[in-house]
């Protein structure tokens, strides 16, 4: 198979540059692939990144603080309250405010739930770029009844902003814990049937295995985090390495592969979701009562400083650096996203394979690009 | 110096436009049309038929006239089914994935399809400007064209077969490679890259996986010891091949089904138009009617080699009770939905897999099987 | 042999994968919403178009004009013209352009009042760009007969208000000038 492979960076007459997006059914969302082909195979990918940029780093340092949580939906959009919770901590980080214990565990709830439903959507495009369109569809399905749940609780599916600086927006309606139960209860058994659909397929397993591998070195030097760096048997998770929240207090396992191809990054996924149902659980059985959202001072100024959170959001490490000169806004908003450090891994990853093998590299890597371009 | 008033072509009519009075028209012509229609059916049975009666005979038996109302037939027949075809397709694939299916258009969207059609007719005729406008134009009719020709040798009974080839299985075989020509010819007619790695794509999965179905069938053939397609069902009449030779038939059926995915470009072997790599391979730039010719050629060889499946496996028309026709339709539906179930529930493989599962195994495994049949038949025959 | 049972496994596998398609073909509930015939039941916590509720005992409605939600609010949506004063205040003019609205719950949590909610409504798409710039009559719970009679009560509020201030300054007044009377009659 080597004796095929061209060799790598030489250029010939018969190259071929096509660009994959901005629009294109599998870069999800507005990422365009400057990709040199020769034949099947791809010679160099350039990704092309900008298309959804909005500035949210400088909107967010032009406001008071509390007003930037709604920006951080808007970051990665798939999972809305992992980047709720990045902000929050270091909101309160920076002005020292204190979480009601209540809180925690909702938070932790909230974004476990969340972390479900990013990695249903990866579940399903990731079969989708493969070429089974109905495992898509399933997974979509669990994942409506799950934003079904979050909009009775925070009153919006996709950009929920309830967790604030300091606690959660509300408290859960009446008789919730119930029916989050009954929805995990019957989401596992959906997940093993899925698991069944796809996992076990050969086709899906040839497709994936062996290919996109990403070793421990190369996954730590390009600073990736996540399933990324955990699909490489890199045991970094920060909800077990830096907990914040209730994390010290839940019991639950962390996925580890050590393959590094796109078939462990699939397989850690899946796991993690039922990790996260484990979670759940826990929280909803050990939640104390008490309030959800702790004292707020009336106008927040904090003193001159920095502070900087890290947070494990389902695509990896997301954290928010912030600087404050002791006025009302912050001078300067950082945001650290996983699926920028990822889609940066591409062009090594994708040199030399096949278009197909291109494909689902993107795809297990997972990348939103509301959060690669800010 | 005042400059000129810009000038803008002056809009054409297309009579496409929402005119009131063209639409008027329109409606008053199609009422016309259809009391003329009521008055000639109206009147037909007042007609002196004896006196036609031996005319028919006359133009029955007329060879270029003859062979002009089965053609007829079978090009009506291919584009009626199709509009089936689709419509089951679509609501398949929808239950399957907890969806409905298109709803809206007739009883449980029945006329959707007639509705798409409709809608592919009106639209814009686009042909890129740096196409190859001749091979472009032609494409769509070089891969329609043999699909329908093979329908010509499809028997769905004794008598309901357009011409009883006695080669049937050879000319099947010759026609049907002729489809990769008018996927190739749109890869490179259209001037798209998509397009160009799909019709590449689909030229060298359709010529390969040839060898191993062409196997398949020849195994058949050795069994039967002719190579027309009814002679072939007629010698079923004590058992379905599948069942009656089941050691080595139902091998030779499981090649001829995987072939048969791979030659429909359907899942997992839907490379040429693998949507989330090429968008739509070769058929990316096709727009309109253009792109219905594909479609409903894409359809029309489902059909084809569903039918071609039960003719060779499970015993053709033969059927008690019901009309053969009607035997050889529900048979032939049955595989239909069997290609689209597995299509809807497998992922797709990648281009070197598709050729190393074809040329490393189905073909040493077809030769296998053939050389099964032999023995089989020598030892059965004995 | 190796090759035989591994492609054994995989056959079966694709069999399994096979039964479970045909299951949710047959067995399963289909999820389809009809959409226009059919409308999805939104959690009472629906955060959609806003609106101002207006109070029946009072006879207004509840917003004061105090601009908390404009200055809660991260992307300006909110502008509003404060009418009467004191105790008696409510707005002219309330104008939210939802053009701009990220529908983030702020302006809510901000108002002291309980003065402006968010409704279950969910259609939110227009063909005219104008029809996401909300005007107090459309905001209003009760339309513009709602922000009328609102407009009546804190006119007729303040007129009581300054009918009794200038009955309290008269009565002040005479009673001064009754004073002065005394004192007058007392030299």
């Amino acid at each position: 198979m080597t004796a095929m492979q061209p060799a790598v960076g030489a250029s010939t007459s018969s190259d071929m540059t096509i660009n994959l997006g901005p629009q294109h059914p599998s870069t999800h969302g507005v990422l365009r692939l400057m990709v040199a082909l020769d034949g099947e195979y791809v010679k160099s990918c350039r990704p092309v990144v900008g298309y959804l940029h909005r500035g949210l780093e400088r909107m967010m340092a032009a406001r008071p603080y509390r007003q930037s949580v709604p920006f951080t939906d808007r970051l990665d959009y798939c999972a809305s309250l992992n980047s709720n919770l990045a902000i929050s901590q270091a909101i309160e980080r920076i002005g020292g405010m204190a979480v009601p214990e209540r809180a925690q565990y909702l938070r932790v709830m909230l974004c476990e739930m969340n972390r479900i439903a990013s990695h249903l959507i990866f579940f399903g495009t990731y079969a989708a770029d493969i070429g089974a369109t109905t495992a898509f569809l399933y997974a979509f399905r669990e994942r409506e009844r799950l934003l079904d749940l979050l909009e009775a609780y925070t009153g919006a599916r996709l950009t929920c902003n309830w967790i604030r600086p300091g606690g959660v927006a509300s408290d859960m309606p009446e008789g919730y814990a119930q029916a989050v139960c009954a929805f995990l209860d019957g989401f596992l058994k959906e997940l093993d049937a899925y698991d069944t659909l796809l996992t076990g397929n050969p086709i899906f397993r040839v497709r994936t295995e062996g290919v996109g591998i990403i070793s421990p070195e190369k996954a730590i030097a390009y600073g990736a985090s996540g399933p990324v760096l955990r699909g490489s048997g890199v045991n970094i998770d920060l909800r077990r390495t830096e907990p914040y929240d209730a994390y010290p207090r839940t019991q639950f396992d962390v996925p580890l592969r050590t393959e590094g191809d796109c078939l462990a990054r699939y397989l850690v996924r899946v796991e993690e979701m039922r990790q996260s149902a484990r979670i759940i659980r826990q929280c909803l059985r050990e939640m104390p009562e008490g309030e959800h959202w702790g004292k707020q001072p009336k106008v927040f100024r904090p003193a001159a400083g920095e502070a900087y959170s890290r947070t494990e959001s389902p695509r990896g490490e997301l954290s928010i650096y912030l600087v404050s000169d002791g006025t009302a806004n912050p001078v300067r908003v950082r945001v650290r996203g996983p699926s920028f450090v990822h889609l940066s891994m591409l062009p090594e990853l994708v040199r030399g394979v096949k278009v197909a093998d291109m494909i689902a590299i993107l795809g297990s890597l997972d990348t939103v690009l509301g959060e690669v371009d800010r | 110096m005042s400059l000129p008033p810009l000038r803008r072509p002056a809009p054409t009519r297309t009579g496409f436009e929402c005119d009131p009075a063209f639409v008027a028209g329109q409606f008053a012509a199609g009422v016309a049309v259809l009391v003329a229609a009521i008055a000639v059916a109206s009147a037909l049975p007042r007609l002196p038929w004896g006196l036609v009666d031996p005319l028919l005979v006359l133009i029955g038996s007329h060879p270029v006239i003859n062979a002009l109302i089965k053609a007829l037939t079978v090009t009506v027949f291919v584009t009626v089914h199709v509009i089936f075809l689709i419509w089951l397709e679509r609501k398949f694939a929808g239950w399957m994935q907890a969806r409905l299916g298109p709803m809206h258009v007739g009883w449980k969207g029945a006329l959707q399809t007639i509705a798409d059609a409709v809608k592919l007719l009106m639209k814009e005729d686009i042909i890129p400007t740096r196409a190859d406008r001749i091979l472009f134009i032609a494409a769509p009719f070089l891969t329609f064209m043999p699909t329908l020709l093979t329908f010509m040798v499809l028997p769905f009974s004794e008598k309901w077969v357009a011409y009883d080839f006695p080669l049937g299985i050879l000319f099947v075989l010759a026609v049907t490679t002729n489809i990769s020509l008018g996927t190739l010819a749109a890869g490179w007619g259209a001037n798209n890259k998509y397009s160009l790695l799909g019709g590449a794509r689909a030229c060298a999965q359709v010529l390969s996986y040839e060898i191993p179905m062409a196997v398949a069938m020849l195994s058949v053939v050795t069994l039967e010891g002719t190579m027309s397609l009814t002679e072939i069902v007629k010698h079923q009449q004590h058992g379905w091949n599948i069942i009656a030779h089941a050691p080595v038939m139902i091998p030779a059926f499981l090649i001829f089904m995987v072939c048969g995915l791979a030659e429909l470009n359907r899942t997992p072997f839907d490379l040429p138009e693998a949507e989330s790599e090429l968008v739509s391979g070769f058929h990316t730039e096709y727009s309109g009617m253009r792109f219905a010719f594909f479609y409903l050629g894409e359809f029309a060889a489902n059909f084809f080699t569903a039918g071609l499946a039960v003719t060779l496996f499970f015993g053709g028309w033969l059927g008690p009770w019901l009309p053969a026709p009607i035997w050889f339709g529900i048979k032939t539906i049955a595989v239909v939905t069997l290609f689209m179930w597995i299509k809807w529930t497998v992922p797709r493989l990648r281009v070197d897999q598709m050729m190393g599962f074809c040329w490393k195994f189905l073909v040493p495994a077809s030769v296998v099987v053939f050389c099964a049949t032999a023995v089989w038949v020598m030892v059965a025959g004995s | 042999m190796r090759l035989i049972v591994s492609f054994a496994q995989g056959f079966v596998s694709i069999l399994k994968g096979m039964a479970i398609t045909f299951l949710n073909l047959v067995g399963r509930r289909k999820i389809t919403l009809q959409y226009p015939y059919q409308r999805p039941n939104v959690s009472p916590r629906w955060r959609g178009i806003f609106y101002l509720p207006y109070n029946d005992e009072a006879g207004r409605i509840n917003c004061v004009g105090c601009t908390l939600c404009a200055q809660a609010c991260p992307t300006g949506v909110i502008t509003m013209t404060k009418m009467g004063a004191g105790k008696h205040a409510s707005v002219n003019a309330f104008t939210m352009d939802l053009g701009r609205c990220m529908f983030c719950n702020l302006c809510i949590e901000a108002c002291p009042f309980d003065a402006i909610h968010m409704s279950t409504r969910f259609e939110l798409a227009s063909v005219d760009r104008g029809v996401s710039l909300l005007t107090i009559d459309k905001l209003a719970q009760g339309g513009a007969d709602a922000v009328e009679r609102t407009k009546r009560t804190i006119e007729a509020a303040l007129e009581q208000e300054a009918a009794a201030k200038a009955a309290a300054a008269a009565a002040k007044a005479q009673a001064a000038a009754g004073a002065q009377a005394a004192e007058g009659a007392d030299a």
